[in-house]
């Protein structure tokens, strides 16, 4: 089956989620703008079909949608409405999905919690109080209330399986280079993907397949989009799943407690558990925030306030702005390489540990996150909030497929389970994923 | 005082499309900011195409016809970053080097790079037309080998013509910029901006030279940094200090993988060369046995020489080089031309040459026709048929008029003021349109006098 069924029909599914977002969006705030022209879409896919046929999709606001205001939830951006449709999206229309709307997120993508929008936080609608994660704040939380069927969000050093996780939905960062940026603004150019967000894998396989394959940018891999969905399995009969030792000293142990249930469950249909080394992880956070840095601030160049309408050092905020002076300052001395390339060679050694410890395996099973989302308004350093993507980063480093899938929950609080896979093996990702969901 | 003068010059190349987007690379006739995509406009979220491959091969080709290596190592495409309304992402994307070591005329290149033009910035009116954005440019960087104003025209001059003889270049004009480096003894190094022709640069080396000069007469340094060649007034201005490398901040654009020159599309590359101007130059004198100095006048271009090559299936070589050296250079300095922008066809200069040396045609009306074809843009054919001299009768009855009309010159003659036969002469020459053969007329008018 690579077909989407729905329940109802496009126009029906529509105002299902318009009537929850009615319900629930003044508390959630997981959209910055809703689509005027929804409906329109809804009737064009009645019509013309499609895999995706009547899909309800929230965009990241860091993804142009055409005649929608891509803001990045930022002030920066507040009056840009997007003149061309990324090429994700493009896809997305192509087979029949239907934009509810942009999604909130950390401003810029910078952020792991959902705090940082100029428009404000998003609540987390699958624990109370608690933050939804970042930087696709808005996208797993509208999956999660039920606002859309699925969601894009992108994803740099976490931003889409970090909120997935807390939100208990599904989220997937493909191999980078097989779904085309053309259309993401930039965070971290070298680690930006965009990938689907979604309720159950199926539905994220199925937008996966959509949106990956060839383009015309430069950075892509050439590489066919792939059937996921027909060959979704469970079956792990042969499946060697590795973990990593050095997850376990710096993940807090009620989350330890749900993965480890959650890598057995995975034993008990057949997979085989077993333990490998990644001596280098404690490099990955520095080295990833030092690539972010500079090449955010090259990113942030063109917003000097004279094509849209603000300077973006004058109206960011802090962590923005952090990030823009520390990128500033490390590519100023960079001249003797001392940092960027230091740092991108760091990445090369963290990337080949990565592959070196999936030689041994099939896939690499992880936690998502250190530690449980935090109480929305709490206030956390600059430093405990980076501690948050210590596990998500290395899928990012080394360019390889990482997906989150719910494994249970610590006192209603969602956790999700992550599975790495080699370079465009996202197919037995998702057959591992497919198999460990349903924990709940 | 020992002056040291280095370039770095931009040319646009002349491919089909920009270097990171389809949108077309000739803009000439575009109005302002339609000649633009998302990618050249550097909109949030645009992502650049593959380099475009025309204008790697046209770079590869330029350095190798500036005797450059290729280099072998990945070439990475880096972002410099700085502030000005032209550029719509805050960085402009230049190569690394992708020819290094290369000489020409014996001055050392030290670079050839790839870059994009920024779009065009008029601070009068605050506008940009971003139409220019993304468009590919060859970048050479030479050695400060260069000693003195004269010598700097004259490179330049041989490396415009290599350049053209490339065919990788536009022609159109007006998009070479040119940046100099200029020090004098050993002092701070001054750059100057904003040249845009071999005069320009002329003149602003001329200007910048006695104001370094003169600052150091005085006992004043020359402070290091960015001057504007002003073209009206023919004086450089104090532009800003000179950024240091690192303000520029340059990255390795993340968006792009680096490029790679194989030695098998360098191979490729180098088998299409075209004839570089100095081989063209010894071959024209040995293959059609013409003179170093009409060789050098008719290679001055591509297109000349071209033309040159099919005048000679028609005409023996040695009147054609006479004619192209004499006639048409000579039209085309005057009219500030280049032979592909003056009109005139290979079809117009055998008209010409033909009806010469056949006697219909003074080589003074052969000079006018070509005149009258590059200002009326009318054909040569035409021209040479009002233009044919007049029948021996007709000038026979134009010197009778002459001396009817000019009794006062004649009686002048007559008394001895043989200079006044010069004058009659000229009164042939008006009443016949300038068709008479101007030694025949003179025969006639001294025989009439006598």
């Amino acid at each position: 089956m690579n077909e989407l069924v729905l329940e109802h029909s496009p126009l029906e599914n529509l105002e299902r989620c318009l009537e929850r977002i009615q319900e629930r969006e003044r508390e959630i705030n997981a959209f910055i703008e809703l689509n005027p022209r929804a409906e329109e879409e809804a009737r064009r896919a009645e019509r013309h079909g499609g895999r995706l046929c009547g899909l309800t999709v929230a965009v990241k606001s860091n993804i142009n949608v055409r005649g929608l205001r891509a803001t990045c939830a930022s002030k920066t951006l507040e009056n840009y409405v997007a003149p061309y449709d990324a090429v994700a999206v493009q896809r997305l229309r192509s087979e029949g999905a239907v934009i509810v709307g942009m999604a909130n997120m950390d401003e810029f993508a910078c952020g792991s919690s959902g705090e940082t929008s100029y428009f404000g936080p998003t609540q987390n609608p699958a624990a109370e109080g608690r933050i939804p994660g970042g930087s696709s704040s808005g996208s797993a939380a509208a999956v999660a209330a039920g606002f859309a069927d699925a969601a894009l969000g992108s994803d740099t050093g976490g931003s889409i399986r970090n909120p997935a996780s807390h939100c208990g939905v599904v989220g997937i960062k493909p191999t980078y280079g097989l779904v085309p940026r053309h259309g993401l603004i930039d965070l971290a150019m070298s680690l930006d993907q965009i990938g689907p967000i979604a309720r159950d894998v199926r539905t994220a396989a199925l937008l996966l397949e959509v949106i990956a394959g060839r383009g015309r940018e430069a950075s892509m891999l050439d590489v066919q989009p792939q059937p996921y969905t027909r060959h979704l399995s469970a079956d792990l009969a042969g499946v060697r799943v590795g973990f990593a030792r050095e997850f376990e000293e710096v993940t807090s142990p009620e989350i330890l407690g749900v993965i480890k249930r959650s890598l057995r469950r995975l034993e008990a249909q057949g997979a085989e558990v077993v333990e490998v080394e990644l001596p280098s992880l404690e490099k990955a956070l520095p080295t990833y925030y030092l690539i972010v840095f500079v090449e955010f601030f090259s990113a942030t160049r063109r917003y000097d306030g004279r094509r849209y309408g603000y300077r973006i050092e004058e109206v960011c905020g802090a962590e923005v702005l952090r990030r823009i002076h520390l990128g500033s300052y490390i590519s100023q001395k960079e001249y003797a390489g001392r940092y960027y390339r230091r740092a991108l060679q760091f990445r090369s050694l963290i990337r080949r540990e990565l592959l070196q410890a999936l030689e041994q395996v099939d896939v690499l099973a992880a936690p998502t996150t250190p530690k449980l989302p935090h109480r929305l308004g709490e206030s956390l350093t600059p430093l405990e909030m980076y501690a948050y993507d210590l596990l998500t980063v290395p899928a990012n480093l080394a360019g390889i497929p990482a997906g989150v899938v719910p494994a249970g929950r610590v006192r209603g609080i969602p956790v999700g389970l992550q599975v790495h896979a080699k370079p465009l093996e996202e197919q037995v990702m998702l057959n591992v994923m497919l198999a460990a969901e349903g924990a709940e | 005082m020992r002056v040291k003068i280095g370039f770095e010059i931009h040319e646009q190349l002349a491919t089909r499309t920009k270097l990171f987007c389809t949108s077309p690379a000739d803009y000439r006739d575009a109005e302002p900011n339609t000649n633009v995509c998302e990618i050249c406009l550097g909109l949030p979220g645009a992502k650049p195409m593959g380099v475009n491959a025309d204008a790697v091969e046209g770079v590869v080709a330029i350095a190798l016809m500036l005797n450059c290596e290729i280099v072998q190592e990945p070439v990475y495409i880096l972002r410099k970053h700085y502030d000005y309304p032209d550029l719509p992402s805050g960085y402009q994307r230049t190569s690394m080097p992708i020819g290094r070591n290369g000489e020409l005329a014996g001055v050392k290149i030290w670079e050839v790079h790839l870059e994009e033009d920024p779009g065009k910035y008029d601070p009068v009116t605050g506008k940009v037309d971003y139409n220019r954005s993304g468009v590919p440019l060859v970048e050479i960087v030479t050695a400060p080998d260069i000693t003195s104003p004269e010598e700097a025209r004259a490179f330049m001059r041989e490396l415009v013509k290599v350049l053209h003889y490339s065919g990788r270049v536009r022609r159109e004009g007006g998009t070479m910029r040119v940046d100099v480096n200029v020090s004098i003894e050993d002092g701070a190094r001054v750059e100057i901006k904003n040249i845009n022709s071999i005069k320009g640069l002329y003149r602003a080396l001329k200007f910048e030279i006695t104001r370094q000069k003169n600052l150091r007469r005085r006992g004043r340094a020359v402070k290091r940094e960015t001057r504007a060649y002003i073209e009206e007034q023919m004086i450089t201005r104090s532009m800003r200090t000179k950024e240091t490398a690192e303000d520029y901040r340059y990255i390795p654009d993340p968006d792009l993988p680096p490029l790679r020159l194989t030695p098998e599309l360098v191979e490729r590359v180098r088998s299409q060369l075209p004839e570089a101007p100095h081989q063209k130059l010894q071959r024209f004198m040995q293959q059609y046995r013409i003179s170093k100095d009409d060789a050098w006048a008719i290679t001055s271009e591509p297109e000349l020489a071209d033309a040159f090559e099919r005048v000679c299936k028609e005409v023996e070589p040695l009147r054609a080089a006479a004619f192209f050296r004499h006639i048409i250079k000579k039209t085309l300095n005057y009219h500030n031309l280049s032979f592909a922008e003056s009109g005139i066809t290979v079809e117009d200069i055998v008209e010409v040459l033909q009806a010469m040396s056949s006697g219909r045609l003074s080589q003074q009306a052969g000079e006018l026709v070509i005149r009258e074809v590059v200002q009326q843009r009318r054909r040569a054919s035409e021209l040479v048929q009002q233009l044919s001299r007049v029948d021996e009768r007709s000038l026979e009855r134009a010197v009778e008029q002459a001396l009817a009309e000019n009794q006062k010159a004649v009686q002048d003659y007559l008394n001895g003021r043989k200079e006044a036969i010069n004058f009659l002469l000229g009164q042939v020459m008006r009443i016949t349109g300038g068709r008479a053969d101007a030694a025949k007329a003179l025969q006639m008018l001294r025989e009439r006098l006598s």
